[in-house]
């Protein structure tokens, strides 16, 4: 191996390091602030370190170091302390080695070697992601059981029940994408996924398999224990549910795993139905050949994008009454934004002059490769949170009656229409 | 007698399909998220401890005072009806004998405990003289110890009617 690769891996597990578990406490930012601007609210706006409050995200940050300081308590009553101890971390680990498969950009060729960008470079794809996904409810299960508590032993018996029925439709609807695509390696299926229907559509799985992505959208929330489907933790009859008992990092991982649980889901319905790291309308050889226009395009689009951001900044972030710290906030990141907005046109602008070798359009594509991934994947993060703050929790009754009795037998059809026009159509 | 008709939802193909009825509540909340996140005024939740409350009213129930006369003596005749309305028990007369011209007996000391209060207003409703109101607008009372909470006449007496408040 050379270096290069090596690098290049380094960087890769460093990138989902960062998405599955770095992202959390933006996460639960993201989800208080928009919960509470859909309810109207203001939400958490108060934290502060010195005039930084990033809109509040410092509280995420405050309440992470609260749950890290806090003593580790584990109730006198619980027989089994080993798995109480280890279910959470299985929950947290689990849910963060889904994400190993994920690609952020397309095989990156560095001096004629091709470097697969993903975090463990092995082959098996999307099967890796069944597995951990439908590992990490063990996690649940444990914990639940070995908390000693109805509670919590009624919230692992309900996770277990609907990940038994969830689990299968989306095995189905995953069959399905695969006779479509051919292939079970991620990389394989986004490439696919490059083109365009009539020049206009872009060839996406949610377009191809319009079925499928509703069933596998549908499942991968329930996959995640997120509302509507986070029975297992339904407060209002089961105070917390499996995590009753938890308390201090022990519930932080249980968070922290959840919320990993989302991004590897949201990353995944990305690669599977949206085009994954695929720029619409520019596949990666098309902007291989035009680099310069791209590069272009980016300069012209970054400093209005930076432009929009600060004006509505600046707007939205005033002094409340004799407090003058937003203002002063708002200032400081104004001169931070424009400071790198402006070097990155100006390192861009010095690309277009000197021009780039094959490595160098080779890097510059997989970057901009890497942007559109995490564009897509932060717009299916918020698409969690607002499902989750729109739609009322199901009856458990409800729950399995759309698991067996519409998005399984759906996605058997699903698998017959598919095999069928694949059959005809070759 | 003319029937009425209920109509009965959620048997029509379109209700059971559900994902158009989440659609148009995702509208709803994406609506509501679009307001609020272009222009942070469109959200009526008050920055508190900056922005102050001006709705308050006549019926509202602060932090107790009590009344003068326009001697600046107490009106107060240390009857205990106050203390003998108050459910809470959060009340402490200890009576004198009074020697000016408006009555017989007048409290040496006047005690409410604040932590005990619940605000039922009672003691206000109880008394003959109009000597205690409820009428200073004073909704946050904060203390570092117990015993701050506990508020003897001169606090009392030193308490005035809200400014918010119109004359009476």
């Amino acid at each position: 191996m050379s270096t290069t690769s090596i690098i290049i891996i380094i960087i890769n597990i460093a990138l989902a390091v960062v998405l599955a578990v770095a992202l959390t406490p933006l996460f639960v930012w993201w989800e208080r602030r928009i919960s509470a601007l859909m309810q109207d609210r203001s939400g958490p706006n108060r934290c502060n370190i010195g005039p930084f409050r990033l809109g509040g995200l410092i509280q995420s940050f405050a309440d992470m170091l609260k749950l890290v300081f806090k003593e580790d308590l584990t109730p006198s009553h619980i027989k089994y302390k080993f798995f109480f101890s280890i279910a959470p971390g299985i929950v947290f680990l689990c849910s963060f080695l889904t994400f190993a498969v994920i690609p952020f950009a397309d095989v990156l060729v560095i001096d004629g070697k091709e470097n697969i960008m993903q975090a463990i470079p092995n082959e098996l794809g999307i099967m890796w992601f069944l597995a951990f996904a439908g590992l990490a409810v063990y996690g649940i299960i444990l914990g639940g059981y070995s908390s000693g508590s109805k509670y919590g032993l009624l919230g692992s018996i309900r996770a277990s029940a609907q990940v038994i029925s969830y689990e299968a439709a989306m095995g189905l609807a995953i069959i399905s994408m695969i006779l479509s695509y051919g292939s079970i390696h991620l990389t394989d299926m986004v490439n696919a996924q490059a083109g365009t229907y009539l020049g206009v559509i872009p060839m996406w799985g949610i377009f191809i398999q319009p079925l499928a992505a509703i069933i596998f959208i549908i499942c991968s929330f329930a996959e995640t224990n997120r509302a509507p489907f986070d029975l297992a933790e339904g407060e209002s009859e089961l105070v917390a549910g499996y995590h009753t008992e938890y308390s201090a990092m022990k519930f932080g991982l249980f968070q922290v795993g959840e919320y990993a649980a989302m991004s590897a889901s949201s990353a995944l319905i990305v690669t599977l139905f949206f085009g994954g790291y695929q720029v619409p309308w520019l596949d990666t050889h098309a902007i291989q050949s035009n680099i310069n226009y791209v590069i272009g395009a980016i300069i012209i689009i970054l400093p209005l994008k930076v432009f929009f951001l600060t004006k509505w900044m600046k707007k939205n972030n005033k002094a409340i009454g004799s407090n003058k710290s937003r203002e002063k906030e708002t200032k400081i990141l104004t001169f931070a934004f424009w400071a790198i907005a402006l070097s990155i046109v100006a390192l861009l602008i010095s690309f277009l002059i000197t021009g780039l070798g094959t490595n160098g359009v080779n890097i510059v594509t997989a970057v901009i490769q890497v942007g559109t991934f995490l564009i897509k994947f932060f717009m299916m993060a918020f698409v969690y949170i607002w499902v989750r703050w729109t739609v009322l929790r199901f009856r458990y009754d409800q729950l399995q009656m759309l698991g067996w009795k519409v998005l399984i037998p759906l996605a058997l059809l699903n698998i017959v229409v598919t095999a069928i026009v694949i059959v005809v159509g070759n | 007698m003319g029937i009425k008709v209920v109509p009965r939802y959620g048997k029509s193909f379109k209700d059971k399909l559900y994902l158009p009825a989440i659609a148009g509540g995702m509208k709803t909340t994406f609506k509501h998220f679009m307001k609020n996140f272009s222009d942070i005024e469109n959200i009526k939740t008050m920055q508190y401890p900056e922005v102050q409350p001006t709705d308050l009213n006549e019926r509202y129930r602060g932090v107790h005072r009590l009344t003068k006369n326009e001697d600046n003596s107490e009106k107060c005749v240390a009857c205990f009806m106050c203390a003998t309305a108050c459910p809470a028990e959060c009340i402490f007369i200890e009576a004198v004998e009074r020697f000016d011209e408006y009555a017989e007996k007048r409290p040496k000391e006047f005690k409410i405990d604040l932590l005990e209060c619940v605000f039922c207003g009672y003691c206000v409703e109880a008394c003959p003289c109009d000597a205690i109101r409820m009428d200073t607008g004073i909704f946050s009372f904060v203390a570092s110890s117990r015993e701050d909470f506990v508020l003897d006449k001169k606090a009392l007496m030193a308490n005035e009617r809200a400014k918010d408040l119109s004359n009476g």
